[in-house]
């Protein structure tokens, strides 16, 4: 079981660094978002003298900085494997595997985000500058919600992948799915920003914990049992979405159609 | 004039051509255009979020914010909507596509241009025009001719960037990683008060990649805030043209280019 797992997670981490040249971009594209968001929030802080819920610019540049960190690494890669596989008949081949095609997924995602941390690496120093990042008082919290958060993530993009099956197409879904976790995980506004409905929306969403939840808790915005409370609700989620995986896949894989051509 | 008067009645048909083609896929028509929309949306949804806590970003109101938004992207799509088929270039030349552009008797640009329609940025198109009449300033009828030839100016900033890089991958250059950075650049940076970026990034967004001119500097004139510019305001009322001259010179870069072109034979 653990074999085959591996040999996923190799596929997906030379995937990665088959494609250096992309990330490099990405990654100069991140660096300038971070000092994007740098400028724009000092500019906003400018003229004023007491921190805006109770947040000091420095602690929001490096929640951004860190915030965006996370997101770009944990960006998943499996929605548009999965499309291209499903359209091009492919998928009969995973399916055939004796290992689970859910979980050959995870795994491959696993590798791949191995591999954005590796090609990341060099970037972390100067994003770190940029963002004027300091070391955290909460490391344990931090790693905690940090790991819960991306495992949802990966749950949330297989339900993707499961969603491929009846629709067969699902690159406008990826594309919305990218564009709306972005934003309710909080990488441009720290969600203690959202107003009103639009934030009790983004706290009742799974997205902040990609996002908001660990690099919050990094630079102390969240602390004691608020860390204690975010960990639970993740297991929860954790728990609903295998669920409800396991439900969908059922259904799903009974559907499955092979495009042949 | 004869030339023209045909190169426009082809490129019109071709045009026409490629958009019944869009048309045929009905369902992703309409989610390409809604999905334009929300990439956009999003883009200015976080402006209006941090604008409930803070009134201004460098002395700009949220309405101002909006209209600069608004300006940036209608002139953004109507740079992409004619112009979506270049950033496939590198592929046209590495699979010897554009041998076959070149032997037929139109100009190979209007060629490329019409290979098909960005469906996409007709939602990029939408929101811009909607933010731009939400966030309209009070005009007099000088200042709305001179909003018009922005509109169209800034297009013709951001097609010259992106047609002079385009056209070193016509020198088998592998140019698409540049071509996205710089694109990104001015959709990142282009829908904000450039003194915000601070003297030496305003400067490189100024002088060195033209970003500034596409909205910021004309919307300065509009909204009567020439002062703040690091521009004289003589040189800011005239931003429009400067679209023209730069297309004008990116299109001489192309030609040149494409004299030197040599197919790659596959």
């Amino acid at each position: 079981m653990i074999r085959p797992l591996a040999g996923m997670a190799r596929v997906g981490l030379r995937f990665q660094l088959a494609y250096r040249s992309d990330v490099i971009m990405s990654v100069v594209a991140l660096v300038a978002q971070v000092f994007l968001l740098r400028m724009i929030w000092t500019a906003l802080y400018g003229g004023r003298e007491h921190d805006p819920q109770g947040l000091t610019l420095e602690a929001l540049l490096a929640y951004l900085s860190l915030a965006n960190l996370q997101a770009f690494a944990t960006t998943p890669i499996i929605p548009r494997i999965a499309h291209f596989r499903i359209r091009t008949g492919m998928v009969f081949f995973d399916l055939s595997r004796p290992t689970g095609y859910l979980p050959q997924m995870a795994a491959f995602q696993a590798g791949h985000t191995a591999g954005g941390l590796l090609m990341l690496a060099p970037a972390v120093p100067v994003v770190l500058l940029v963002g004027t990042i300091t070391p955290t008082e909460h490391p344990i919290g931090y790693a905690a919600t940090l790991a819960l958060g991306y495992v949802i993530s990966v749950m949330m993009s297989l339900l993707i992948c499961v969603i491929g099956f009846w629709t067969l197409e699902t690159a406008a879904i990826s594309m919305l799915y990218r564009l709306v976790s972005h934003f309710f995980a909080g990488t441009m506004v720290p969600l203690s920003f959202f107003p009103g409905a639009l934030g009790v929306l983004a706290d009742a969403l799974p997205f902040k914990y990609m996002g908001y939840v660990p690099a919050a808790v990094y630079v102390g915005h969240l602390s004691g049992g608020q860390i204690g409370q975010a960990v639970a609700v993740e297991v929860g989620w954790i728990a609903a979405l295998a669920a409800l995986l396991w439900a969908m896949w059922r259904r799903a894989h009974r559907r499955v159609v092979i495009q042949g051509g | 004039m004869a030339e023209v008067v045909r190169t426009l009645r082809l490129y019109w048909r071709l045009q026409r051509a490629a958009m019944r083609g869009a048309l045929q896929y009905r369902l992703n028509l309409v989610i390409g255009v809604a999905t334009g929309v929300a990439y956009q949306g999003s883009g200015f949804a976080f402006v209006w979020v941090v604008m409930h806590t803070f009134p201004a970003i460098g002395g700009w109101s949220l309405r101002e914010i909006a209209f600069l938004y608004g300006l940036r992207l209608t002139a953004h799509a109507l740079y992409v909507l004619p112009f979506s088929s270049l950033i496939g270039l590198d592929w046209l030349v590495r699979e010897g596509e554009l041998d076959r552009v070149l032997l037929r008797p139109l100009n190979p640009l209007v060629q490329i241009m019409a290979k098909r329609l960005g469906v996409g940025q007709l939602g990029d198109l939408l929101a811009g025009l909607v933010l731009l009449v939400v966030a309209l300033p009070p005009l007099g009828p000088a200042s709305a001719l001179f909003c018009l030839a922005a509109v169209v100016g800034g297009a013709l900033v951001e097609t010259a960037v992106s047609l002079a890089l385009a056209s070193l991958s016509l020198r088998t250059w592998n140019t698409i990683a540049v071509r996205v950075f710089a694109d990104d650049l001015f959709s990142k940076f282009g829908s904000y008060p450039m003194s915000v970026f601070g003297g030496a990034a305003q400067w490189a967004l100024t002088f060195v990649l033209p970003v500034a001119f596409v909205a910021y500097v004309p919307a300065s004139v509009l909204l009567d805030r020439t002062g703040e510019l690091n521009v004289p305001a003589p040189v800011a009322y005239a931003s429009p043209l400067l679209g023209v001259a730069l297309f004008a010179l990116a299109y001489r870069i192309w030609s040149r280019q494409l004299r030197h072109y040599q197919s790659t034979g596959t």
